[in-house]
């Protein structure tokens, strides 16, 4: 039964760039494009057969397919600057948090009109994303100082505004913008695989795509053929909030309400994920799909441990063990290819 | 007994031999000077001799008759006085003198692990004092002038030597200096030398080669061409032949392609080191910028390219104007306006070695030439294509990235990026750095085609015959103005003579010239045998 659900799901955007790439050379990586598939297959059929009642069910399918929608927003986020080489985007999880608090707080808490909540919180996680590439590209501050700093000043903002609690009381009404039911998973996991698409569909096929990748490799490179690179990568911060802010507005509509606190332990899973892309489709490179795959590959792991009764410090070993070894992976694959 | 020798060093990356066999003697109390192009395996020696590198089986290195191991375990070299002072120095700013002299070396006490300042602060002075210096030991590094820190450097590798022993290496160590400290900085290796020490000094300034070496090697593509001539037997223009080799002027010069139309006006060029510089460029016409660094010809060229900004001056090209003091975030301004500009470095300014040939070579019009939501497969397949087949790039494979290709090979993918936006204004600096004889056989073709049909080109670089073959007039750089222009039938000689002399000095006719040749050809072969 589980065997459907990975294959139809990564293979649909993976057939799209299979035209362009028909050459001898892909057929030297073929083995590593596609070898987490395997592993993931093979993780699958290990929790089904020790744990057949269990894992074998519709049920499971929808746990891992169900709630990874922010996941798969904040991936994204981080997959925009890191592409452009910002290495590390820390405060993806924090404008997330701040974005999906301010929606109940405004609403709730201010009495907000929900759509005023929902747009304010857009446009402040965005302007968090411009006053950050603002620092990092025209101030040159570090990166990794600018977004931790800044992602842990939201967090306390966010605990500031709540007092510490999980605001709700969100029109239940509104929930259908995340859990709509569509064939069995709620509609936000479509959103994520139209983003995902969308992404891959931009990195592959645009000028901006290309122009993307060229700053990520070199700007100085990059500059000298004519591409702004100040503004991609400005762009990039922009776009980290924006995608940010309208992945929180689709999670808190989910919940019904949030607590600001909640999204740090996002922090491991993001770079994990992100990295543990590079492994697949093309490997060595940040890409869309193979981050995608990653997400659903982590989570069927997650979650089979978890139905095995270990608790959850599972998440944290898993997560982590799987960024340290993603990394590696992803060291190696650029070192062959270069 | 030598010093230092190193006998029969090879070394081998990928497919690329850096070094071939190369053997090297410096003798006690020598000042030995080593010299050669860019990528011709200067650097790569001193890294084995420092234990960066491993050689390849087969050579060996000997200190005082003692043979290391190989790879040189850095511990062992200190041991044996073998020591390095590089370019930047290695020097820690923010620490003081004496800090920085026995970095590395700090003794702990036995129990505490704590540095004894008052012991380390005497062995300083001892070691300053055995070179003449007086310092100030609890001076930041960071306040000292540029011949003080390099005494500094200095004074670390001094205090190693056993009396009457020990070798150092100045990788470029004296770019910083000014004339005056030059001359300082020269005093000190003299006592180093007086002490007993060797020293091997490793530089693009030929004139200091020549002024204070007792003996030259030189190194051309990872083989040494000449071993320890004496320095009192050669000048700094039959050095700089034996650099480029004479075996790369393989080419004859064709008719000047030069027509009527102008392709590119410069007026009043200024920059941080180039004032009031104006140029016309024709259609078709080929001019060359060179002169010895800092002299311009290079600021000319960055800044015609849209490089870098200038500090005033405008360029026109077809009917755009660009002002060329205005900051850009990029050059598309020169890219529309039809200026394309071939980088030095090809790795850090020219193409991403982490992606693909296709990539690299159409990123210039992947905006102009595809749609904004689309790249579009096509015309990429056909530029890259017509590039490969032109350039005769290996392997033929659109795909493969640029990092897999030779140094050749990602040279003409370079060159190629540009050509095939057929610009009107060509800007090419150093086109052949470092490539093989073959590259540079098809780089000089693809760069005369281009002018054949009717690009206006400037070629900027230190290879005079490249300069030579190409250019229907060249222009000559000194002290950030065109010391004078050469034009028809031109030789690497006359360029090479032009950019070293000064205006005031006479030219030696053409009998004196050859005679000199001649004497120089005899040392050599003398030598070599």
């Amino acid at each position: 039964m589980i065997a459907p659900a990975p294959a139809s799901t990564p293979s649909a955007p993976a057939a799209a760039p299979a035209p362009r790439r028909k050459r001898p050379a892909a057929l030297q990586h073929i083995g590593s494009r596609y070898s987490i598939l395997v592993v993931w297959a093979a993780l699958a059929a290990v929790y089904g057969v020790t744990n057949t009642s269990n894992f074998m069910s519709v049920a499971s399918f929808r746990a891992i397919f169900n709630g990874q929608q922010p996941l798969v927003f904040m991936a994204a986020a981080l997959m925009s600057t890191i592409i452009v080489g910002e290495f590390v985007d820390l405060s993806v999880p924090s404008v997330f948090g701040f974005a999906a608090t301010l929606v109940p707080v405004l609403a709730v808490s201010h009495g907000w009109p929900v759509w005023a909540a929902i747009v304010a919180a857009v446009a402040a996680a965005t302007a968090v994303g411009a006053i950050q590439g603002y620092l990092v590209v025209k101030v040159h501050v570090n990166t990794i100082v600018v977004t931790l700093g800044m992602g842990t000043l939201l967090t306390g903002v966010g605990i500031w505004m709540t007092n510490d609690n999980t605001i709700s009381g969100l029109p239940t009404g509104l929930g259908k913008i995340a859990n709509l039911d569509l064939g069995g998973l709620p509609v936000s996991f479509y959103y994520g695989v139209v983003l995902i698409a969308g992404f891959a569909y931009l990195m592959w096929f645009t000028p901006l795509g290309r122009h993307m990748r060229f700053v990520g490799a070199s700007r100085e490179v990059s500059r000298l053929s004519g591409v702004r690179v100040d503004r991609i990568r400005f762009g990039s911060f922009v776009v980290a909030g924006l995608l940010s802010g309208a992945g929180a507005v689709i999670a808190v509509s989910g919940f019904g309400g949030y607590n600001p606190t909640s999204s740090d332990t996002y922090l491991p899973q993001v770079f994990a994920v992100v990295f543990l892309g590079t492994a697949m489709i093309e490997p060595g490179r940040f890409n869309p799909i193979g981050t995608f795959i990653g997400i659903y590959f982590l989570e069927t792991g997650i979650f089979g441990l978890q139905l095995l009764q270990l608790q959850n410090w599972v998440t944290n070993v898993f997560y982590g063990g799987v960024l340290v070894i993603a990394v590696t992976i992803s060291t190696l694959l650029r070192r062959r290819s270069s | 007994m030598e010093r230092l020798r190193v006998a029969d060093l090879s070394k081998t990356f990928g497919a690329a031999r850096v070094l071939r066999g190369v053997h090297l003697a410096i003798a006690p109390g020598e000042l030995h000077g080593l010299v050669g192009q860019n990528g011709c395996g200067k650097s790569t020696l001193v890294k084995i001799l420092t234990g960066v590198y491993t050689p390849d089986s087969g050579g060996s290195v000997t200190v005082d008759g003692r043979a290391l191991a190989l790879p040189v375990r850095p511990l062992d070299a200190r041991a044996a006085g073998l020591s390095v002072v590089h370019q930047n120095l290695g020097l820690v700013d923010d620490h003081t003198v004496w800090e920085n002299v026995r970095l590395g070396r700090y003794q702990a006490s036995r129990i505490g692990r704590r540095i004894n300042r008052k012991e380390e602060k005497r062995q300083v002075a001892e070691a300053l004092a055995r070179l003449g210096l007086e310092l100030d030991l609890d001076e930041r590094v960071g306040e000292l002038a540029a011949e003080d820190r390099a005494a500094v450097a200095i004074a670390r590798v001094v205090q190693d030597h056993v009396p009457g022993g020990g070798l150092i290496i100045f990788d470029e160590s004296t770019r910083a200096l000014t004339k005056k400290g030059r001359a300082r900085f020269f005093g000190l290796v003299q006592s180093v030398i007086d002490s007993g020490a060797s020293v091997l000094l490793i530089s693009h300034q030929l004139e200091e080669i020549v002024e204070v070496t007792d003996r030259v090697t030189v190194l051309r593509d990872g083989q040494v061409i000449e071993g320890g001539i004496a320095t009192k037997d050669t000048d700094e223009a039959g050095l700089t032949r034996m650099m480029l080799g004479r075996h790369v002027v393989t080419h004859s010069r064709v008719d000047s392609h030069a027509r009527d139309g102008v392709a590119a006006r410069v007026r009043n060029l200024a920059s941080r080191s180039v004032s009031e510089f104006d140029l016309d460029l024709k259609e078709g016409e080929i001019v060359g910028l060179t002169g010895l660094v800092g002299s311009g010809a290079v600021a000319v060229a960055e800044t015609i390219g849209g490089a870098r900004p200038g500090r005033g001056g405008v360029l026109t090209v077809g009917g755009t104007e660009l002002i060329l003091s205005k900051r850009r975030g990029s050059t598309e301004e020169f890219i529309r306006a039809g200026v394309a500009f071939v980088a030095e470095r090809r790795l850090e300014q020219g193409l991403a070695a982490e992606l693909s040939v296709t990539d690299n070579l159409t990123l210039p019009r992947v905006r102009s030439r595809g749609g904004r939501f689309r790249t579009g497969g096509g015309w990429q397949a056909q530029e890259t294509a017509a590039m490969i087949g032109k350039l005769d790039i290996k392997p033929p494979d659109p795909h493969a990235l640029v990092g897999t290709l030779s140094g050749g090979n990602q040279q003409k993918v370079l060159l190629g990026k540009w050509l095939v936006g057929q610009p009107s204004v060509l800007v090419l600096h150093e086109p052949t750095q470092a490539v093989d004889v073959g590259a540079r056989h098809d780089i000089i073709n693809a760069i005369r085609e281009a002018a054949r049909e009717g690009a206006g080109v400037i070629v900027s670089s230190v290879d005079a015959a490249d300069l030579a073959v190409l250019c229907d007039r060249v222009l000559v750089f000194r002290n950030g103005q065109v010391a004078g222009e050469l034009s028809g039938e031109l030789t690497a000689d006359d360029i090479i003579h032009a950019t070293f002399e000064g205006p005031a000095v006479e030219k030696p006719g053409p009998q004196q010239r050859r005679e000199e040749l001649h004497h120089q050809e005899l040392n050599r072969k003398g030598v070599t045998r």
